[in-house]
């Protein structure tokens, strides 16, 4: 049990920069998840610290101990991979037992270790199977259970639900969570999945193009947006960002609708960022503005109404009882709580 | 015809096809083995029934022929060139396949274009050079020469088996605990084993039937199977009927190796096809 710290990290090839320049302070025990799309940097963060991919520059400490010249064998991390990395040629036993046998732990301790350990994951019944009779979701078991089957400093798990069924990871998700709270063990998780991101971590880095985009906890990530990457990309639908400007003091869209909901300081080009929970759907009349429907989508659980706002496309969810038809109108309010100003340019979040 | 009909006249067709070919590939041994058990008088009529005799088979291992020693020179000679090739093979083709190299493809194309040279063209320079350095004639000079000729291969060929073995499992292995050593030892060598097991045959293969090399090379001591057929000449023109025999001889540890390992030979050609 350790904390873990990246000092400047940065790792280039070539002219190609993968993480630029990264410092982050992971807490021990805690729970952290490096969030971003394809390519953003979060798998290369995580290689590093796992020792299978050198840093161009930057310093990597791992409880007391600096250990960028470290073997992957000497940094007393497990992984888990996102295609498993099983041992095809191994029975389920000696998948889990491999990284006992191959520390040299005695022979006496090693079974009941390994029982100890797929019984964590409900993999009792399996271990004499090779692999390959294993099912997607067995063989991720196996692959977390190779995990804890030794106490290490660190796990890191990249993308370990990602070659899983939707149903199936919904499960995994939240045995992933109960063992993690059991273990107390410091995680690094990697995803692309905001979903896991929110569900599991105790802090989210939000990654793009190498840079952590922000930290913090799921609720702050959610509600609190720094800059437009992190509101665009986080919750599902994404966020509406409708442009526009504020005049005298009320945000006022380029087709020319004032909202008097938002109040700022004058400013010649903003977005206004609000999800759609944060749009009340009404009667014409009745909201701020009368929009009409672009297109109705029923998903069982809440309707979700594409309606046209002027030049721009906007998402509100509705309740899950409510019925309309393409080009009805509707009208929508805007929760003044929950309205995010960001500066077009930078991306950065306007402070009110 | 109906669609049920139509299907049994092509099946039969395929068989019909099927078992032509294998028939035109398996009358030459068929003629081979035949003439092996026939008297010298009987080899050169086309009966099919004739008195079986093993008296050829023993013929072959006496004076003059002497062929259980050129058996023994190819067993020998076939067998380190597989030893001596398959790990060193398997460590290049290894490097190759994990490591970024400086000048990869440029030293893998190499290695292959060695085998572009017809063996004619440098079997003069070799005979030089053994000469001078008292190798002509030995087995351990068969062996060099059959290391350059399957070295290349052999390198080829388990590379593309270890390609196959996922970058994922290996990284595993080591954040689990393994030095790189290990990982070889612990995972890539079993995984890739009926690769190795492969190229090991292939390699043997052609050792063993090796005989451009072995003929200039080899004078006395060191002759190997193939050559030795050509001792099967008297006046009276070529003794098939002892010739047919060493030919069994020749191909019968083939051909037991390849019933025993059929398995994993098929495993293992289309492990890496499949790549």
């Amino acid at each position: 049990m350790a904390e873990v710290v990246l000092k400047n990290l940065t790792k280039r090839w070539g002219g190609f920069v993968g993480v630029d320049n990264q410092s982050l302070h992971i807490a021990d025990k805690e729970f952290l998840v490096l969030l971003g799309p394809s390519g953003c940097g979060k798998t290369t963060t995580m290689r590093m610290i796992a020792g299978l991919e050198e840093p161009s520059s930057g310093e990597i400490w791992i409880g007391e101990r600096m250990v960028n010249d470290d073997l992957p064998k000497d940094r007393d991390v497990a992984m888990v991979f996102q295609n498993y990395g099983l041992y095809p040629h191994m029975s389920v036993f000696d998948n889990i037992a491999y990284p006992l046998k191959v520390r040299g732990t005695p022979k006496a301790d090693i079974a009941p270790r390994v029982r100890a350990a797929a019984e964590k994951v409900e993999l009792t019944h399996l271990l004499d199977r090779r692999p390959k009779a294993l099912s997607g979701g067995q063989r991720q078991r196996v692959a977390l259970a190779r995990a804890i089957v030794r106490t290490p400093q660190v796990f890191l798990m990249d993308e370990p639900l990602s070659n899983l069924d939707a149903k199936l990871r919904v499960s995994m998700r939240a045995e992933l969570k109960h063992l993690s709270r059991e273990l107390q063990i410091t995680t690094i998780y990697v995803t692309h999945d905001q979903i896991e991101a929110m569900t599991l971590a105790d802090r989210v880095a939000v990654m793009n193009h190498g840079v952590i985009q922000q930290l913090g906890t799921p609720d702050e990530i959610y509600n609190d947006p720094a800059n437009l990457f992190v509101a665009g990309f986080i919750g599902s639908p994404a966020m509406n960002l409708i442009d526009g400007s504020i005049r005298e003091g009320h945000f006022v869209t380029t087709g020319g609708t004032r909202l008097t909901a938002v109040r700022a300081a004058d400013r010649a080009r903003v977005v206004l960022g609000v999800r759609a929970d944060d749009l009340r759907v009404s009667e014409p009349g009745e909201g701020d503005i009368d929009v009409p429907i672009y297109a109705f989508e029923n998903t069982g659980e809440a309707t979700l109404l594409t309606v046209q706002w002027g030049q721009q496309r906007v998402i509100a969810r509705g309740d899950r009882h409510l019925r309309k038809e393409q080009n009805d109108i509707v009208g929508l309010s805007l929760n003044p709580d929950h309205l995010y100003l960001f500066d077009p340019d930078t991306g950065r979040r306007l402070t009110a | 015809m109906t669609g049920k009909q139509k299907k049994a006249f092509w099946n039969a067709v395929q068989t019909g096809l099927i078992v032509m070919a294998t028939l035109i590939m398996l009358v030459p041994i068929a003629w081979i083995f035949m003439a092996a058990f026939k008297s010298h008088v009987d080899v050169y009529q086309l009966k099919l029934f004739f008195r079986p005799t093993l008296e050829n088979f023993a013929l072959v291992f006496r004076e003059p022929y002497n062929l259980g020693e050129k058996l023994w020179n190819s067993t020998l000679v076939a067998l380190a060139t597989v030893v001596i090739a398959i790990p060193i093979a398997t460590m290049a083709a290894y490097s190759f396949s994990r490591f970024r190299l400086r000048g990869e493809t440029v030293m893998l194309v190499t290695i292959l274009a060695t085998q572009f040279v017809p063996a004619v063209v440098i079997i003069l320079p070799f005979f030089v050079m053994f000469r001078d350095v008292g190798l002509l004639d030995t087995r351990l000079g068969l062996i060099l020469v059959n290391l350059a000729i399957v070295m290349p291969f052999a390198i080829w060929m388990i590379k593309g088996f270890i390609d196959g073995i996922p970058l994922d499992t290996e990284e595993a292995a080591m954040v689990d605990g393994s030095s790189r050593l290990q990982v070889i030892r612990n995972i890539v060598l079993p995984m890739a084993a009926p690769g190795l097991l492969t190229a090991g045959i292939f390699c043997f293969i052609l050792a063993w039937n090796e005989f451009l090399f072995a003929l200039i090379l080899t004078s006395k001591d060191a002759v190997t199977l193939p050559i030795g057929l050509a001792l099967f000449k008297a006046e009276e023109g070529d003794l098939w009927n002892l010739l047919s025999a060493a030919g069994i001889i020749i191909m019968l540890p083939m051909f037991i190796l390849a019933l025993m390992i059929r398995k994993f030979f098929v495993q293992g050609m289309t492990m890496g096809a499949v790549r």
